[in-house]
């Protein structure tokens, strides 16, 4: 722990930093106007020795009496904020030493993380956080975030370089590898990206070497090491970014007022300066940000002492904020009656704002169509190449039973992927075109294996009957009626094989779920609800196959 | 089509029978579990009464429960801890090959009951048939980024220029499926063709297992 300065040599410290402050202002001949005039009239009258021991005194009174700035920073995130041995480096850590040797005081680092980082601005165990933080909507009302922002990312994608993906049209119906709770999440759904969802980043780069993943979507900023590593950035390049997000330092909302004052004001002097700018250069970091806002902070109308709250100055917080559905409270309160009742952290977004909610009807509604088109298409294949495989003609049956071999051999997912590709050759690809290639996909899967044993009957049949008149038809009913069970298993496993469907994009409801638990919580309650959901679909087909099952006998034992 | 035969074709086959080894590896673990707990289920059919009715009930749940949104439940929705990707598949395949082993053992005990022995032993070629399904469902890992065939296979496709090429590169997966599963198939038939003649034999009192 650092030991704790006499006041005397901190007043005497503050002084000369406020008494530089100002002669740097008198320079410029703006005096009462710039933000190094305001920053030094804030420090001098912040620091009061005699404030030290009141009670409720502001958090930068604290910190000057105390001589020491606490400073949230991670603790491993390359290029940002890394410890080794004790020691902190990273762009972030080198901002945390300018912004205190500008208060005069020594900076005092405390690892956070993603979760932790609020909760410790909040009770006061750190002055502020300097932690890869995200500056979003959600987040302003929990913290106060320093403005102007000191970093800027976006979600990129990343793929091998001879892969050929330069926008949005290129993604649509491809799988995209990204990380659960991502917020960028929402907009690769909207533009058709199919996701494969990781718990943690660190595993992007190495499902992108072991070609896994075509494509990974995070962070620039998270990249940005790899990129450091000639290995990767010989393999690998960005392809485009998207969801630019501010970064800002955090304070607490209370109790903290002069703080963030003056941290707003040193932002705009190392953006003026170019501290920040220099800071990011020294730690291998993207600087396109850094460089416009340089230039912006420059600018008369940005270098004053209101420069931090000018609209046309400073940037907006990411917009993260989703529109709730007219019954949102009626379903939180659901949820914490039935944790208050058994304990369980039942979670259900699909029922709590607008876009999840379309997403979810959309994909019932979707995977109920699938389910039918399934089994209609698979009875269509089954009677088709069923007539066909048990016909008398050689040249009729021989391809028919090669084809049945061949998609008998053919895992259903790759059959489903060769299907996608051909329809994708001959039309652009959409939600219909998916579902389409689904359908026939499923269809052609299980329609072989019911047409063949449908092939079989009419050869059992025939040679049962030799010698006996028999119509074509007739005999084609009584094979019907004979593989009956064949045909009832086939379709119930063309509408229990449907959610695969969602492995070429389309929009069912394995697809709509996994979408909506990529942006929001309740991943387990989630994917409960779509077990049961399938499960009771397919129980449900199973009842009416059966009930067509007897029927088709009964019209055996008739015939 | 002269990619099908590019020094990047060339690097690809290692790497999609290297990634068939784990469909194989995936079915087995499936098939093993789902031989224990379909014995056990099969054995509660058998007992009749409650345990009888729960034991169905239970097995009916697993036939209706798809494979593929059984291996996202597992992957989101249970504590998989360390598990493997190539596990979570495996686990996820275990309620279909439990309930066909449940319904093939069922089935076995009855003829055997019924005084045919040589039809339960059916049960073993429906066992190598379901060994072959679980194969093929595997295929469902490419979802989760499981690196068995299926997925070296698209992975290599997406690098493809033109879909002559990709439908080349996927008519070579087929072939590689399709050699050991229609294989297995054949030696199935000869099995059964085998029991029945056997069967035969034995309704005609000459032969039998066992004699």
């Amino acid at each position: 722990m650092p030991t704790r300065r006499c006041p005397l040599a901190v007043l005497l410290r503050t002084a000369i930093v406020a008494a530089g402050l100002l002669a740097a202002t008198a320079m410029q001949g703006r005096a009462d106007e710039s933000p190094d005039a305001a920053l030094a009239g804030l420090l001098t009258q912040a620091h009061d020795a005699a404030k030290c021991g009141q009670p409720g005194i502001d958090r930068l009174v604290r910190v000057l009496c105390s001589g020491h700035l606490r400073v949230g920073v991670r603790d491993y995130y390359p290029l940002f904020g890394i410890e080794s041995h004790g020691e902190h480096k990273g762009y972030e850590v080198d901002v945390a030493r300018a912004i205190a040797a500008k208060l005069g005081v020594e900076p005092e680092f405390l690892k956070v993380n993603a979760g932790s980082r609020i909760p410790l601005v909040d009770s006061g165990e750190i002055d502020v956080a300097i932690a890869t933080m995200g500056h979003n909507t959600q987040r302003d009302g929990q913290v106060r975030f320093i403005r102007p922002h000191y970093y800027q990312s976006e979600t990129v994608l990343v793929g091998a370089r001879d892969l050929k993906v330069g926008g949005w049209n290129d993604v649509r119906g491809r799988t995209v590898c990204a990380t659960v709770g991502n917020g960028s999440n929402i907009e690769l759904v909207a533009h058709g990206a199919r996701l494969m969802l990781f718990a943690e980043a660190v595993m992007l780069p190495d499902r992108l070497k072991d070609l896994s993943c075509t494509l990974a979507a995070q962070d620039d900023s998270f990249f940005a090491y790899y990129f450091t590593e000639p290995d990767f950035a010989a393999q690998f390049a960005p392809k485009f970014g998207f969801s630019q997000v501010p970064w800002g330092m955090g304070v607490a909302r209370h109790g903290s007022a002069q703080l963030a004052r003056a941290l707003d004001l040193i932002s705009q002097i190392f953006h003026r300066d170019g501290v920040f700018l220099e800071a990011a250069r020294a730690n291998h970091i993207g600087t396109a940000f850094l460089q416009r806002q340089h230039a912006v902070w420059q600018r008369p109308a940005c270098n004053d002492a209101a420069g931090s709250t000018n609209p046309s100055c400073i940037l907006p917080p990411f917009d993260a904020t989703t529109q709730s559905t007219p019954i949102a409270g009626e379903v939180l309160g659901f949820e914490r009656w039935v944790q208050s009742l058994t304990g369980i952290d039942l979670q259900m977004p699909m029922l709590k704002t607008v876009p999840a909610w379309s997403m979810f009807v959309t994909g019932v509604a979707n995977t109920l169509v699938l389910i039918v088109g399934a089994i209609a298409a698979t009875l269509v294949f089954a009677l088709t190449l069923g007539a066909a495989a048990g016909s008398r003609f050689r040249l009729l049956r021989w391809p028919v039973r090669a084809v049945t071999i061949t998609l008998q051999s053919t895992p259903i997912v790759l059959t489903l992927v060769i299907v996608s590709a051909v329809m994708d050759a001959v039309m652009p690809y959409s939600s219909a075109v998916a579902l389409t290639a689904a359908i026939l996909a499923l269809g052609l899967a299980n329609g072989c294996n019911a047409g063949q044993a449908i092939a079989e009957a009419m050869v059992t049949l025939r040679a049962e009957r030799e010698g006996l008149p028999s119509h074509a038809l007739d005999l084609f009913v009584r094979a019907l009626s004979r593989s009956s069970t064949q045909i009832v298993a086939f379709l119930i496993n063309a509408a229990k094989g449907s959610p695969i469907a969602s492995f070429i994009g389309a929009p069912e409801i394995l697809s709509a779920m996994t979408d909506i638990s990529s942006f929001s919580s309740g991943r387990a309650t989630t994917y409960t609800f779509l077990l049961v959901f399938y499960t009771a679909i397919v129980i449900v087909v199973i009842a009416l196959c059966r009930r067509m099952e007897r029927l088709l006998e009964r019209s055996y034992a008739h015939a | 089509m002269s990619e099908l035969l590019s020094p990047p074709m060339l690097r690809f086959l290692p790497r999609f029978l290297e990634g068939m080894t784990v469909n194989f590896e995936i079915a087995m673990i499936a098939l093993c579990l789902g031989l224990i707990l379909g014995v056990l289920l099969a054995a509660g059919r058998l007992a009749g009464g409650i345990l009888g009715g729960a034991t169905a009930g239970a097995t009916g749940l697993m036939r209706a429960a798809p494979t593929f949104v059984v291996m996202f439940f597992v992957l989101n929705a249970l504590p998989h801890g360390d598990l493997s990707g190539m596990m979570i598949v495996a686990l996820s395949l275990v309620p279909y090959s439990a309930a066909y082993i449940s319904d093939s053992g069922v089935d076995a005990m009855r003829q055997y009951r019924l005084g045919s022995p040589l039809a339960s032993f059916l049960f073993f070629p429906n066992v190598a048939r379901a060994f072959f399904v679980l194969v093929m469902s595997s295929g469902a890992g490419a979802a989760i980024g499981v690196r068995e065939g299926i997925t070296a296979l698209l992975t290599h496709a997406e690098h493809l220029p033109s879909l002559g090429d990709k439908l080349g590169c996927f008519a070579i997966g087929v072939a590689c499926f399709a050699i050991p599963l229609q294989a297995g198939f054949a030696v199935i038939g000869l099995i059964q063709r085998r029991l029945g003649r056997m069967a035969v034999g034995y309704s005609f009192g000459t032969a039998a297992p066992g004699d």
